[in-house]
């Protein structure tokens, strides 16, 4: 997949960096090129677009990123039951446009494209954090201010990724991705440390809200490729939309998915129904005044979001949870930024520590 | 009306009710027949501002969710129902907005019917109230005791102990429709 860049912004102090010269060597010869003195001027909104979150997109800002890279999954807290999924920020923004994508509020005052230049530094804090407590396996990934695999055939970052993770035993890294770019991964050998997670939605929701993803068909592919070349791989039904067909197609969607890859080998299915804070709903709203796919049975819900009702919500949960079951395949299945009741209500048992769905997870 | 009669009246109304530009332009931005029919619906209806702020919006998103025009909700048998109940403006209005809210929410509303029809069905005392978590937005069930003597607190609690398997039905039916 190419994504057309508007121009890149190199940081002065990047410009001699691996991640420069790459981009500067693989990237499109007709796009602008311009250095500066700091990358954070460039991250910001455009005033004269009519869409700056839009044109972020296609401005790529390389530079040094100033705090740390490695954190706690933002979409995590105290009032659910989380999966303890560890997130290393190596770019933000993204340049597909997901009319739902969270981005278009998390990154609205700074919706450049950057991608950071400095990230050996991040590897030093996972082995900061490996050296902290070396009995415990993380899951530690990407693709959560951006995707993870969007533009490495241009930046080239999952190559030094997977080499460090793959020489690292208790590590479990997780690219997550809604393109097929994998041909720099099929070059390497992740030592069963390397784990490639798609987000799939029915074509129904890819065709109206997915802008410049591969559908899902490509997605699952993908997988099946990478599974062959010795990578774990994983899958999120999230956001799952409960459109007014969307029980058939979710369950389309599965058959799909588990006609072309062994549930077996899946190291875990992940669902979160879609949730919208009012501003982000307002500002997607905006951006795709006609996308009928925002404008679900959405109600307020106690942690101040718009969700599909709840009875609505664990009915699709149910039932993509009793087709994992049935191919007796024992997929582990978590739930994202859902209470500990809606885990018991869908499991039917309570829901483990985040540190031990974490652990499950990075080991399987 | 004509085309400039229409969107005359619709600024009038606009500007008598301090209506936001935001709900205007999304008024003046309809295409011609809803623009007119809505004004019609609104006007006799005397709708306060947040009432009809409330209606553009719930007719945007059903135009949406349905791919229709405003006009041709308007003219729905449900809809125009609510608007010609024998009752006061104020109360028509409600009924017209709730009218509009069935048709946003279809499922919701069902479900909501169907719950609130097991609540009742439990006959609780006065005093004794199960409330449904509004618009089902969560699983949470609140049970409401009311007492002001001893003798009502045990009278309640017994009823309340006697009723237990039917509350931990409807506990399980909030999050399971096929429980």
């Amino acid at each position: 997949m190419k994504f057309d860049l508007d121009a890149i912004y190199i940081e002065n102090a990047c410009r001699d960096t691996s991640l420069a010269q790459r981009v500067l060597a693989r990237g499109d010869t007709r796009t602008a090129i311009h250095f500066i003195a700091d990358g954070r001027a460039a991250s910001l909104p455009l005033g004269d677009a009519a869409d700056s979150f839009a044109a972020g997109k296609r401005r790529m800002v390389i530079m040094r990123r100033r705090s740390p890279f490695l954190m706690g999954c933002p979409a995590g807290s105290a009032k659910f039951a989380c999966c303890g999924y560890l997130v290393l920020t190596l770019a933000s923004n993204c340049p597909m446009d997901c009319s739902y994508c969270f981005l278009q509020e998390y990154v609205a005052d700074n919706p450049g494209f950057q991608i950071y230049a400095n990230y050996d530094d991040a590897f030093a804090e996972i082995d900061k954090l490996i050296a902290a407590a070396p009995d415990r396996h993380f899951r530690i990934g990407t693709g959560e201010l951006a995707d993870s695999l969007a533009m490495d055939s241009i930046t080239g970052l999952s190559i030094d990724l997977i080499k460090f993770f793959a020489a690292r035993e208790t590590l479990t890294l997780e690219l997550k991705t809604k393109t097929d770019e994998i041909e720099n991964l099929l070059e390497l050998d992740p030592h069963g440390r390397v784990l490639v997670s798609w987000t799939l939605s029915p074509r129904r929701l890819y065709e109206s809200s997915e802008y410049r993803t591969a559908s899902p068909s490509q997605r699952i592919d993908a997988a099946r490729r990478v599974l062959e070349a010795g990578y774990r791989v994983a899958f999120h039904l999230d956001p799952i939309v409960a459109y007014p067909e969307a029980e058939p197609d979710y369950i389309d969607l599965m058959d799909e998915l588990f006609s072309s890859i062994d549930p077996a080998r899946i190291s875990f299915i992940s669902m979160g129904g879609l949730r919208m804070t009012p501003a982000l709903r307002a500002a997607a709203r905006r951006r795709f005044p006609t996308d009928a796919m925002l404008l679900g049975e959405d109600v307020l819900s106690a942690d101040g979001r718009y969700r599909t009702f709840t009875l609505m919500r664990l009915r699709l949960y149910r039932i993509l949870s009793e087709k994992f079951k049935k191919t007796g395949a024992e997929i582990p299945a978590y739930l994202c930024m859902e209470n500990s009741s809606v885990h018991h209500r869908v499991f039917g048992a309570p829901a483990p520590h985040p540190a031990e769905t974490s652990e499950r997870l990075a080991i399987r | 009306m004509s085309l400039y009669v229409v969107d005359d009246a619709i600024r009038a109304l606009a500007a008598r009710r301090h209506l936001p530009n935001s709900h205007l332009a999304k008024w003046l931005a309809m295409d011609t027949g809803s623009r007119a029919a809505l004004i019609e619906m609104v006007e006799p209806l005397k709708m306060r501002t947040g009432q009809i702020v409330v209606a553009i919006d719930l007719l945007d998103e059903i135009a949406i969710r349905e791919r229709a025009t405003v006009a041709a909700i308007l003219s729905r048998a449900d809809i125009r129902r609510s608007c010609v109940l024998d009752a006061s403006g104020p109360a028509q209005a409600a009924a017209f907005l709730d009218a509009l809210r069935a048709i946003r929410f279809p499922r919701l509303k069902l479900a909501i019917e169907r719950l609130s029809a097991e609540v009742a069905a439990l006959r609780l005392p006065a005093g004794l109230r199960v409330v449904l978590p509004k618009n089902l937005g969560s699983d949470e069930l609140m049970i409401q005791l009311n007492a002001r003597t001893p003798l009502e607190m045990r009278n309640l609690l017994d009823t309340l102990a006697a009723k237990k398997s039917e509350l931990v039905r409807l506990a399980k039916l909030i999050g399971d429709d096929e429980a």
